[in-house]
């Protein structure tokens, strides 16, 4: 009975439209089938330089885009600009190995964590701020993420 | 017993009263706890967090001032240690003023600005809701069991005199409206009004100025020795006036001048009085000492000083205040 709450909390709620964007971002990408994301070279998380995004967090991307039937349209650049973009919502997420401590979350939103590394470093995306419905969407594919990552380690 | 007034259910409160103060620190370790865990990128619960965490104060202060306020006078401290709540609740009320005032700038800001709050997903018994539906019961946890705590100290502060505990109490109280602005913005925002959040981060940054600013005065008018003041701040307290009254009926009292401070929970009062013949017996100037002391229980001492005629200084006590 406990554990079945949240799950009827999130079914009403989202049945009624609940929580919404309010620069609409959800609606946006239903309409348009288009997922904008911001890309920073960084590691193994985000290899930039290839025609496509390749690495551990690209292919993130395209799994939670598949999941809310969208394709990806990348944009490169500096963190700066990347953050500067995602303020003034013309992005919807960025990424480049961001952790949940990024100095860029007073300017962004930052997701859940989707893995932990060994040096404790909560890896996160960085997302458009306040758009709570797409927010909520993403933070479910990352904690499914998050603890499948969990269970193999 | 020391520092608690002449009543027979005095010490009874005064365990009722420590009871209660314990028990808010449980309190609101338990609210800040969940505060912190469901504030997400929420303004208006950050404000919250901090009020709540500030009024870890009144209590503490409470349990740590009753122990030393209690301490016998002697050479170094020869009025006792009244005194300390009120030097305590200078600073406290300084503090929350200075705080107020920032959450006020910083919640003005991101209004200004036009901030998004990030507020997303919390995980909960394997399924992620939304962070602003379990803000809204921890809500509920801050501000209902506040009010009936706030009830039960009001009750007890009248009882004792306390002043310090009495505001605690109006701040307990008085914490549904913040916790309830709190809650207007995190449905706001669950609406897609963005600034809701900020709207109610501001509201509530005014509440805590407006309590700072308020135990400010308390605690500055204590320190100046402004005359008493009822329990609850509202209106000017008699007993003087009673003093005097008490004092005028005295065959051998000719003039009087009662000038009465107020020392945490205690008042003293010190009485100028010009006799109506030279020759007074010193046995009747204890024992009017001694009646006056049992006109309120709050009186510790009343000390009688027979004058020619009254000095100048203690004459303007009489003469009202120039703005």
């Amino acid at each position: 009975m406990l554990r079945c709450w949240p799950v009827l909390l999130s079914l009403v709620t989202i049945s009624c439209g609940l929580p919404r964007d309010p620069e609409g971002t959800s609606e946006r990408i239903a309409a348009t089938h288009e997922l904008r994301v911001g890309v920073t070279d960084n590691g193994e998380w985000v290899d930039a330089d290839s025609s496509e995004p390749n690495g551990i967090e690209p292919e993130l991307v395209r799994e939670f885009a598949r999941r809310i039937g969208a394709r990806v349209l990348w944009s490169r650049g500096s963190e700066t600009s990347l953050a500067q973009a995602l303020k003034h919502h013309e992005l919807d997420l960025a990424i480049g190995g961001f952790d949940a401590k990024t100095p860029w979350k007073s300017i962004a939103g930052v997701s859940r964590p989707f893995v932990e590394t060994a040096d404790m470093k909560k890896h996160v995306f960085l997302t458009a701020p306040g758009e709570s419905r797409f927010i909520l969407t993403l933070d479910t594919f990352l904690t499914e993420r998050m603890r499948a990552s969990r269970g193999q380690g | 017993m020391r520092g608690i007034p002449e009543r027979p259910d005095a010490e009874r409160q005064l365990r009722a009263a420590q009871r209660l103060a314990w028990l808010s620190i449980a309190y609101i370790c338990s609210t800040v706890a969940l505060l912190f865990m469901v504030m997400g990128g929420s303004q208006a619960m950050k404000t919250e967090f901090v009020e709540d965490a500030l009024s870890f104060l009144p209590p503490a202060f409470f349990l740590i001032s009753d122990k030393i306020s209690r301490r016998e006078p002697n050479r170094r401290f020869p009025f006792g240690y009244e005194r300390v709540v009120s030097a305590a609740y200078v600073g406290s009320a300084v503090a929350l003023l200075a705080v107020g005032l920032l959450l006020l700038f910083d919640g003005g800001m991101k209004l200004a600005m036009a901030e998004h709050p990030t507020i997303g997903g919390f995980p909960i018994f394997g399924h992620v809701v939304w962070t602003g539906w379990l803000a809204i019961p921890v809500l509920l946890w801050c501000a209902i069991p506040a009010h009936f705590l706030g009830r039960a100290k009001r009750k007890t502060a009248s009882i004792l005199y306390d002043k310090t505990l009495a505001s605690d109490a109006a701040m307990n109280e008085a914490n549904w409206q913040s916790a309830g602005a709190a809650i207007l913005g995190i449905v706001g925002v669950a609406f897609g009004l963005w600034w809701a959040d900020s709207l109610a981060a501001v509201l509530i940054s005014l509440e805590i100025i407006r309590s700072g600013w308020h135990e400010l005065r308390t605690a500055v008018g204590d320190v100046t020795d402004r005359s008493p003041k009822t329990v609850d701040e509202k209106e000017d307290d008699p007993i003087g006036e009673r003093i005097t009254g008490f004092l005028q009926k005295q065959p051998w009292v000719k003039d009087v001048v009662v000038r009465v401070r107020e020392r945490g929970r205690e008042l003293t009062a010190d009485a100028h009085i010009v006799p109506t013949t030279d020759r007074i017996s010193v046995a009747e100037v204890s024992r009017t000492g001694e009646l006056a002391c049992k006109i309120d229980p709050r009186l510790t001492e009343v000390t009688i000083a027979p004058v020619e005629e009254l000095p100048d200084e203690v004459l303007r006590a009489r003469a009202p205040e120039q703005a």
